[in-house]
């Protein structure tokens, strides 16, 4: 809200320069986002005439010029082409001080003295652009300051207003609660309405818990023309553009007051009568803003006997607007239940001065005091007979709230110790109506004060206005609590401690995107939970895995310039259970390119692969229990919604503790064209977060391990070709050898030497006990027992 | 045993070998092998001053004594001189070996891949974990929510802006909305517990609003409530200065302005005073001198009530801080897009420590 500093003081006599009164409204709650500096922001320009013109000796652009401010003459180098003999200009004498702290000094310009400077509108920051200097025309007499003609400075100060103090949207508002502050009193407010006219024109409020109070006022005979200057520079010192009399006289009170009125053209109501209604159904109308409305039914309006004329507390009618042509006015001012408003303005998405203040709710009592105002404004700039106030109903819509408490209970909110007449004495200058004392006492909020209606508000009252910084600070021994952490971010923490070991940067995705991202990832939209009024489509649904936003992100990455890329994200994936949205924590990972950062020892740097993912997922598995894989789809592993980003054939689903906790696989070929991923090789896991933290893995446990040596042998079977590694390691330790501590595959092999469909898989076994060091037989003995399991379950051979 | 030997001619060979000895070149050996032939002819078992050194006993017992510690000198300073000799040529060899085995130790470095923490979680985490250092457990709440935890409990009414479609998002066919803020959490945690509580919840929040460089739809917040017994405005200071302090550095100035939740009553603004400028003014601080970090108050009774809770026994604050907001004054980050653009290039920027 614009606050002009000059129209402040009308109310109130602050005392205070605009820096310390930015300070004050901050220390009541109120921020200053900018303050606009207008009017004259020189001094020593003065009115003078041009003499003559006489052309420069050295430059065809320039013109030196004898000026006479009346007091003396001066020879004065001017660049404008429009400068000319006889001219009444202003002239910024030497000495003189222009916006942005300019000083005007003697100077020679192409070798002549110039004595002064004749200013253009722009250079005394009096308009944006000026071509050539200032012509002033006759009138102003000779060495007149011509900051003092153009009148007093001003600050435009744009105060933010929280929503629960509409009662400080306007200027005698905002004047009220500095002078509750500073416990000064406000300039009184003097108007009254000579009510010569017997007329009234009919009104009627079908609605009363809508309108509580609508009341009216004709005026007649009105001469409406241009407002006068000190009202037009008024409204556009906040940024209004003035219009007519009649509609600034309104303006000019909601601004000044806070109280929205309206002015109707009377003759251009239809029957000569106001009904405030319902909207009824197929009902339009056409605002003050030129444009046509389809009303929503039920909406409050201002009707005469045909139609709407104003949308009620929002905006006016076009064709019931005062103009020049208009000679009755019937001026309402009435009181709107906030809600009515605020269901007017967003179902026509119209907004106004009138129903941003209504909707945060205008003080009822206003609505008589500051239409009288109007009126009486209107008499005076266009004259004409007012008729009395036909108000509804004649009753006064009740005040503010009763609040009994106490300076103790005040204190204990704020944890403060202000003193009983302190906090008093604060209260006191907020409600006329304040009974008892600090040990108790009743406080009746006043009619604009709809905020206040606890001990707690008038604890910020207090806190307000004897200062925060006056509350002291205090770490008191409160109950002592143990801090704890939710299973899910435990395990949220250990996933990325894993994951961040291996390498992987934590990525952080929306939790929105599009229909298209999804089909792209191959992943379906059925059943999503979807947003009613997204931003746009690329926000329509809700995620239903972390996959689509990853495989963004390599995506982006190899477009930048990386080629290696490891991702993961902890982030909720959601689906829709019946009525309910199933929000469920996930991690989520994608690694693509060289595992190592050494192209110059390539051996060393292969590409990621499925055993990467493979080696995260048992990293985020580790302490869940026995791992075990199955391929997705199948048994135990069952249907994933994340299943058709992978390979189908190249996938497994990763079992903890018996339980599916996540999938792992490469990205399905479809998915990698669809994000420019095909020349990659990227592979991806997504693991259920919740499920792995409900049952978080046990405080581990010290075991003495042995101090004797261990035995090793490295045996190379000859298998088919087909057979999975899987199968020869879950045989071997299907054998049952306690002893038998480690298995490790350390060569694959298919060539030379080894039977056409078959292959080599070599495994280093270790054997030991805790008790004894194993002879050379015993663990002879096992590896005999475990080759002769293989070659009888897997036709596996020692190779030669 | 008869002496055979007589004194004058033991040290005529006395100086015979030791003017063998001194032209010997230990001192010159070009080499090991060089060196160990001039020991072996000296020293060795047939060697001339092992045989010298052999026919002492030969002497009388008197002359014995006297040529002894002569002979013994001999071989001291023989051996001693051999020994220098000997470090001298090891000496060389080793810096030839050593100077073959040299590699290019230029050569970049084997990195095995780094993993970092998004800022957002360290930022997060940093300011959860000052809380929970004093004493604040962690809480979560559900991200999608009905109207009445984000809303309605917290003393929002129904006719309320911030329930307007233009700032929150709503789901289709199902009483649902994305949460606003992590307030939610306050009341979801009050309606499982009773009073006293402590809690800090962190977590996503969503707003409808366009994105650019300092809006952002999607972003995080984290949320703090007390409810104990004679709790007050006070406390609300002292905690969050605390923090403050504890976050920025000891010397962080603060200031409580007066603001305006619906939840909160009193509620309040917390600006810290500006540290990338003198308090002169700069665009980080809007030119104010003063940034503000968080938002906070005492809980409405309102709010107490919501979730059956006895306002006049029990009271607390509660406070929401931006996580983004926080890492961008942290860290420097202008832009809120770089947070989830996920770029390597910005995520390398950040350390994978928790703080």
């Amino acid at each position: 809200m614009k606050i002009s500093s000059s129209w402040l003081k009308t109310h109130l006599e602050h005392g205070l320069s605009t820096a310390e009164l930015q300070a004050l409204l901050l220390k009541l709650g109120f921020e200053v986002a900018g303050i606009e500096r207008k009017g004259p922001q020189f001094s020593g320009v003065v009115v003078a005439k041009v003499l003559a013109k006489d052309k420069h000796p050295n430059a065809d652009k320039l013109s030196v010029c004898t000026v006479d401010d009346g007091a003396a003459r001066y020879s004065v180098v001017c660049g404008a082409p429009n400068v000319a003999a006889g001219q009444t200009i202003a002239f910024a004498r030497i000495g003189a001080v222009l916006p942005g702290d300019f000083k005007i000094k003697k100077a020679k310009l192409r070798g002549v003295e110039s004595q002064g400077m004749i200013c253009s509108r722009e250079e005394l920051g009096l308009s944006k652009d000026a071509d050539g200097i200032w012509v002033m025309g006759e009138g102003p007499s000779l060495g007149a300051d011509v900051g003092s003609l153009l009148g007093p400075a001003d600050d435009i100060l744009e105060v933010e207003v929280t929503s629960n103090r509409p009662d400080c949207l306007s200027h005698r508002g905002l004047a009220r609660e500095l002078a509750a502050a500073l416990g000064r009193e406000l300039k009184p407010l003097s108007s009254s309405v000579a009510e010569t006219l017997a007329k009234t024109l009919p009104v009627e409020v079908e609605d009363a818990a809508a309108c509580p109070f609508y009341g009216g006022r004709l005026i007649e005979g009105v001469k409406v023309g241009e407002s006068p200057a000190w009202l037009k520079d008024r409204l556009e010192s906040i940024g209004l553009r003035p219009i007519n009399g009649v509609v600034d006289a309104t303006n000019f009170v909601l601004h000044d007051l806070g109280q929205p009125l309206h002015a109707f053209d009377a003759d251009r109501l239809a029957g000569g009568r106001l009904i405030v209604r319902r909207a009824k159904a197929g009902e339009t109308f056409l605002a003050l803003d030129h444009k046509s409305y389809a009303l929503p039914e039920g909406l409050l309006v201002i009707a005469d006997a045909e139609k709407p004329v104003a949308l009620a507390g929002v905006m006016g009618g076009e064709e019931s607007a005062v103009t020049e042509k208009t000679t009755r006015v019937l001026l309402e001012g009435a009181y709107f239940h906030p809600p009515e408003v605020r269901k007017s303005s967003q179902k026509t998405r119209l907004r106004s001065d009138s129903s941003y203040r209504f909707e945060r709710g205008a003080d009822p009592d206003a609505a008589v005091w500051a239409a009288e105002r109007a009126a009486s404004l209107i008499l005076q700039l266009g004259g004409g007979q007012a008729g009395p106030l036909n108000g509804l109903p004649k009753v006064r819509v009740s005040s503010g709230k009763r609040i009994e408490t106490s300076a103790a209970r005040i204190n204990s909110i704020l944890g403060a110790e202000f003193s009983g007449d302190e906090v008093v004495g604060s209260l006191k200058r907020i409600a006329k109506d304040f009974s008892g004392d600090a040990s108790k006492f009743a406080f009746t909020a006043p009619s604009w004060r709809h905020d206040l209606a606890t001990a707690n508000d008038l604890a910020e009252e207090v806190g307000r206005f004897l200062g925060y910084d006056r509350v002291p600070y205090r770490l008191s021994p409160l109950t002592p609590r143990a801090a704890t952490l939710t299973a899910s971010e435990a395990a949220a923490r250990r996933a990325r401690a894993r994951l961040t070991a291996l390498g992987f940067c934590e990525a952080y995705n929306y939790d929105l995107l599009s229909e298209k991202a999804l089909a792209a990832a191959r992943l379906s939209s059925e059943g999503l939970p979807r947003v009613l009024n997204p931003l746009s489509e690329d926000w329509a649904l809700l995620r239903p895995s972390l996959l689509p936003g990853l495989l963004k992100n390599a995506q982006h990455n190899l477009s930048h310039g990386a080629d290696a890329v490891r991702l993961f994200e902890v982030g909720k994936a959601y689906s829709r259970k019946g009525g309910e949205v199933v929000e469920q924590w996930r991690v989520a990972g994608l690694l693509l390119g060289p595992v190592l950062d050494a192209r110059w020892q390539s051996a060393r740097a292969p590409r990621a692969g499925f055993p990467d993912a493979k080696a995260a997922v048992e990293a985020l598995l580790d302490g869940a229990g026995p791992l075990s894989w199955e391929a997705p789809g199948q048994g135990q592993a069952g249907t994933w919604v994340c299943d058709p980003v992978f390979h189908p054939a190249n996938a497994l689903r990763a079992f903890a503790g018996g339980q599916p906790l996540a999938s792992l696989g490469w990205l399905h070929p479809r998915v990698a064209r669809a994000f420019d991923l095909e020349r990659e090789g990227v592979v991806l896991f997504e693991l259920n977060l919740e499920r792995l933290a409900a049952k978080p893995a046990p405080r581990a446990k010290f075991r003495a391990y042995s101090p004797l040596p261990v035995s090793r042998r490295d045996l190379a079977l000859v298998v088919d070709a087909a057979l999975p590694y899987g199968r020869l390691e879950e045989t071997v330790r299907a054998c049952g050898v306690a002893e038998l501590q480690d298995v490790l595959l350390f060569d694959v092999y298919e060539g030379k030497g080894v039977p056409e469909g078959k292959k080599s898989l070599a495994i280093r076994l270790t054997f030991g006990r805790d008790d004894r060091t194993l002879t050379d037989a015993e663990t002879a003995g096992f590896v005999q027992g475990l080759v002769a399991a293989l070659k009888e379950k897997l036709g596996a051979e020692l190779r030669s | 045993m008869e002496p055979t030997k007589t004194l004058a001619a033991w040290q005529s060979e006395c100086a015979k070998v030791q003017s063998a000895l001194a032209e010997a070149g230990v001192e010159t050996a070009a080499d090991l092998p060089t060196l160990e032939e001039v020991r072996v002819r000296f020293l060795g078992r047939k060697g001339a001053l092992t045989e010298l050194l052999k026919s002492l006993k030969d002497l009388p017992l008197e002359d014995r004594k006297a040529c002894g510690p002569q002979g013994n000198a001999l071989r001291g300073s023989f051996e001693a001189a051999l020994a220098a000799a000997r470090a001298r040529l090891e000496d060389a060899a080793d810096a030839a070996s050593l100077k073959k085995d040299a590699v290019d130790l230029t050569l970049p470095a084997l990195r095995p891949p780094r993993g970092r923490l998004h800022p957002l979680t360290t930022t997060l985490d940093a300011i959860a974990g000052i809380f929970r250092r004093l004493g604040y457990s962690w809480a979560e709440g559900p991200q999608i929510e009905d109207e009445f935890h984000n809303f309605s409990a917290l003393n929002i009414p129904d006719d309320h802006p911030a329930r307007d479609t233009q700032d929150t998002f709503y789901l289709q066919d199902l009483p649902r909305l994305l949460r606003t803020h992590t307030s939610n959490v306050q009341i979801r945690a009050m309606e499982k517990s009773k009073p006293p509580i402590r809690i800090v919840c962190p977590g996503r929040v969503f707003r409808h609003e366009q994105i650019d460089a300092t809006h952002s739809a999607v972003f995080h917040q984290v949320e703090g409530l007390v409810i104990d017994e004679g709790v007050g405005f006070a406390d609300l200071k002292g905690h969050l200065q605390a923090f403050l302090e504890s976050l920025l550095g000891s010397s962080t100035k603060t200031r409580f302005r007066p603001s305006y939740f619906p939840f909160t009553e009193p509620s309040t603004e917390v600006d810290v005073k500006c540290f990338f400028c003198p308090g002169s003014g700069c665009p980080a601080c809007k030119h104010t001198g003063w940034i503000e970090i968080l938002g906070a108050g005492v809980v409405n009774p309102a709010v107490l009530r919501a979730v059956g809770w006895d306002p006049e026994a029990w009271s607390g604050f509660a406070f929401g801080i931006g996580v983004e907001r926080v890492a961008m004054l942290t860290h420097g980050v202008r832009d809120l897009r770089d947070f989830y653009a996920n770029d390597l290039r910005f995520l390398r920027q950040f350390d994978e420590d928790l703080v």
